[in-house]
């Protein structure tokens, strides 16, 4: 039969209709299995937990990887690698024994030689007070080790379980022996989830299967403690860099958690049946403003705490949190949520903030009209917004404010200059810091007022660096409330730097996903999550 | 015609070379810092100093080129800062999402714009040129990212019909990948069909007007072979041209599209590395997008060959 050309027209015509015919497709868009969980979170870029601090990368070393403490719901640490443990009564000596049934995804058996190289390796990173005081850190057999000290560390079980990053995550010898600024790629951990490279597509999906030879502990599940009980076969994460897509896919249930739902989309989440909003991370982070204490105008005190009486928190956070919910002031530099949090030397919090007051310590500093830059990450909506907002509150005390617009890879790069803004220096940027990190002074980078060796913005306080030596050798936790009070007396009389609220931010997820487990931490664990069918 | 194939592709070479080198330079006096951005919001400087010198970003400026040329000659595009992997395998994952994306979008861009261009010409100020125009204008004026939201709405989320988001290898079944694809490619299209339709239109109106045609009309030739024997074959020089134009202008659509879309492909991939200065995959991609534009070019010269017989390098 010959092929006309009114007949292939045809053909065509056919053929499209029925590629395109709805009905057909219908089935593409079907539920998730049951046995599959689908997670949309910010992009895993970099693998090796303890050469970032990023949250993802805490995040997929939390799933992967155990660690010989884990924090419970009221932030106290319980041994979770670790079966039994004691100290010297001299207090510097303590000895670890490893649990039954520890193994690598690879099928060798976790070792205390494990243990020793991977707390070196976080000792250069997130564990250097550990490091300066141990006086060996060794293996007494395949299930024992020794941390000896040189002098007692009353903190060091809080630290072996510490949360903020980096966490000290326990990886097999033959890895933790890297610097630890070389990445560790291999992602075999001994956690309740294997890392699947097979189907590994960087910048777009990561996928974690349930390690079927783990032991969870016997006790419950509390915090990131207890038993870490894996109930579905496999958790996906996929990073949507798109807000509004990824809420699209959580409404027509092609992923069950949205880790960073869009704040103006709420309302539009609240009312949807099938969706809830769930604060997991109740203390949320604080934001903070850092400014540069080397030079004009913030190398006087004065300055300083014009900028301290000036703020209105509440302002600021209607413009980073504007669901009044899931924000609100703090004015203790151990945050809202850590055992410390207290109100000593908090006059200054003003709502609506102090302009006159601030005016005149203003002119007190002996202020001239020097230029202000502030750093302005634009690709960071709530510090754009916050430093569109601080411009414009400067500006109302005859400050000269220049904003310096860059994306947040230009800021970090710039922050680093200690020079004066004619030098290409600056004088504020704004950032954020977990709030429970806050409880932790010796780790906290906020709170570091040692001068140039302190955190961006250089602060130097001798009288507060002495207490904060301090820290390290509490005991008692109500001994350590009382050092927070002191410390923070003397944060705010010299005012190392100035909080701009605390902001809690919610995940959506849909109604099916339960057994999310609340932490204090923007890391979510995959173990205990279920899924009902839809 | 070979001779002049060697040249233009000796010129590629040289483009690529000159985009490397610029790329290069540009990326290094940027401000960001790469060993920043991977250490994290809360790093000390000394984590972001031990990464940097790690990543041989203390190097002097020319001995990181003088490195990067080197390996780059071998073969070797590097690797990826971030994910500690090779570019070239990153690459090559995100090469298949991005190809399907481009040529589904052009098939549907071509087809549907030169028979939209041809028919509103035929009846020059009817029902269908009017609508051309309106949907010209619509398809200029309304970005990717707004149609493609719309497209969500009302295909996914209202009805069900598409997926969302997201993409199917075509080694998984035709079916899902071609169904993952319709909405992107729609989104990606409208704007390229309403540009190839008004070039199609215009370049049309002109050839209809000629002599030869009212010859071929007055001998009794039939619409359909005055159309696209005479007319089209004649008005396609300025087509032909726009559509390789469209092709290299596809490269920016594509980087929205994939991000509304969720497409794990090539404009993704280099979003992210700018964003987070992974400078090997940034100069990896730009250097390959170069050679990609110029042998567009290259194949749209030779293409004039073939539809008009004058022509002759």
């Amino acid at each position: 039969m010959r092929l006309s050309r009114r007949n292939l027209f045809k053909l065509g015509a056919a053929a499209g209709t029925a590629l395109s015919f709805p009905s057909i497709v219908r089935a593409q868009t079907a539920p998730t299995d049951v046995r599959t969980v689908r997670l949309t979170m910010a992009d895993l870029t970099v693998f090796d937990p303890i050469f970032t601090t990023t949250d993802p990368t805490q995040t997929h070393g939390l799933n992967i990887y155990d660690t010989l403490f884990a924090l419970d719901s009221e932030l106290k640490p319980q041994p979770q690698m670790v079966g039994n443990w004691g100290v010297s009564d001299d207090k510097k000596t303590y000895t670890f024994e490893l649990r039954d049934g520890l193994g690598w995804h690879d099928g060798t058996p976790v070792t205390a030689a494990d243990c020793v190289a991977s707390i070196r390796r976080w000792g250069q990173a997130g564990g250097q007070l550990l490091m300066e005081r141990a006086k060996d850190i060794s293996k007494k057999d395949d299930k024992t080790f020794t941390i000896v000290l040189k002098e007692p560390l009353g903190v060091l079980i809080d630290m072996l379980g510490r949360i903020p990053a980096p966490c000290p995550f326990i990886m097999r010898e033959k890895d933790a022996e890297r610097p630890f600024a070389e990445q560790v790629t291999t992602n075999i951990g001994s956690g309740p989830f294997k890392f699947n490279e097979s189907l590994l597509k960087p910048g777009s999906s990561y996928t974690y299967d349930r390690n079927e030879k783990y032991v969870p502990r016997s006790e419950p599940s509390n915090g990131l403690a207890g038993g870490k009980v894996v109930k579905v076969d496999r958790v996906i994460w996929q990073n949507i860099a798109d807000q509004q897509t990824s809420l699209a896919a959580l409404q027509a249930a092609e992923v069950d958690f949205v880790e960073l739902p869009p704040a103006d989309l709420y309302s539009m989440i609240e009312s949807d049946p099938s969706l809830e909003l769930q604060v997991l991370n109740k203390s949320g982070t604080d934001m903070c403003l850092r400014m540069n204490c080397l030079h004009k105008p913030f190398d006087n005190v004065n300055a300083r705490q014009a900028i301290l009486h000036l703020i209105d928190q509440e302002a600021f956070l209607r413009v980073t949190a504007p669901d009044p919910r899931f924000g609100r002031p703090v004015t203790s530099i151990f945050g809202n949520s850590t055992p410390y949090s207290n109100d000593e030397n908090t006059g200054w919090f003003k709502k609506g903030g102090d302009p006159e007051k601030a005016k005149q310590l203003l002119k007190e500093s002996g202020y001239t009209g020097e230029k202000v830059v502030i750093l302005d990450p634009t690709d960071w909506a709530e510090a754009h917004a916050a430093c569109q907002l601080l411009a414009d509150t400067l500006r109302k005390i005859d400050i000269n404010v220049e904003l310096a617009s860059s994306d947040w890879g230009g800021l970090v790069a710039r922050r680093g200059n200690m020079g004066s803004v004619e030098n290409g220096g600056w004088s504020i940027f704004i950032t954020n810091d977990p709030d429970y990190v806050q409880g932790e002074p010796p780790s906290a980078v906020f709170l570091n007022a040692s001068g140039d060796k302190a955190w961006f913005g250089w602060p130097k306080n001798d009288e507060y660096e002495a207490l904060r030596g301090k820290w390290a050798d509490v005991g008692t936790l109500d001994e350590r409330k009382t050092l927070a009070r002191k410390m923070q007396r003397v944060w705010w009389d010299f005012v190392g730097d100035v909080r701009l609220g605390q902001i809690v931010t919610p995940v959506a997820r849909r109604k099916t996903l339960t057994g999310l487990i609340e932490v204090p931490a923007t890391l979510i664990p995959f173990w205990n999550l279920q899924k009902g069918s839809v | 015609m070979a001779a002049y194939i060697l040249r233009r592709t000796v010129s590629t070479v040289a483009v690529m070379v000159m985009v490397g080198m610029f790329v290069f330079l540009l990326l290094r006096m940027a401000p960001g810092d790469p060993a920043a951005i991977i250490a994290g919001r809360s790093a000390t400087e000394e984590m972001i100093a031990g990464i940097r010198e790690q990543l041989g970003l203390n190097d002097p400026m020319l001995l990181q080129f003088i490195h990067w040329v080197r390996d780059m000659l071998g073969g070797d595009f590097g690797n990826s800062i971030f994910a500690a992997r090779p570019v070239l395998e990153l690459i090559s994952q995100r090469l298949e999402p991005t190809l399907s994306l481009s040529i589904l979008t052009m098939i549907l861009s071509v087809t549907a714009g030169v028979s939209f261009g041809v028919l509103a010409a035929w009846r020059t100020g009817g029902l269908v040129d009017r609508l051309l125009t309106a949907f010209s204008a619509l398809g200029y004026s309304v970005p990717v990212f707004v149609i493609g939201y719309f497209l969500i709405y009302f295909f996914a989320i209202r009805t069900h019909w598409l997926p969302v988001q997201g993409y199917k290898p075509i080694e998984g079944g035709l079916g899902p990948w071609f169904t993952h694809l319709i909405l992107p490619t729609l989104a990606l299209g409208l704007g390229f069909i309403a540009f190839i339709a008004r070039v199609t239109r215009a370049s049309m109106l002109e050839v209809l007007s000629e002599d030869y045609m009212r010859t071929a009309a007055a001998k009794g030739a039939p619409s359909y072979a005055m159309l696209v024997h005479h007319a089209l074959k004649n008005a396609g020089v300025p087509i032909l041209t726009v559509i390789g134009i469209s092709f290299a202008y596809m490269i920016g659509g594509v980087v929205l599209t994939e991000t509304v879309f969720n497409i794990p492909g090539i404009g993704r991939l280099v979003v992210d590395a700018i964003n987070n200065r992974d400078y090997p995959i940034i100069q990896s991609v730009l250097i390959l997008t170069s050679g990609l534009y110029v042998l567009i070019n290259l194949t749209v010269d030779l293409a004039y060959t073939l539809i008009d017989p004058r022509i002759r390098y």
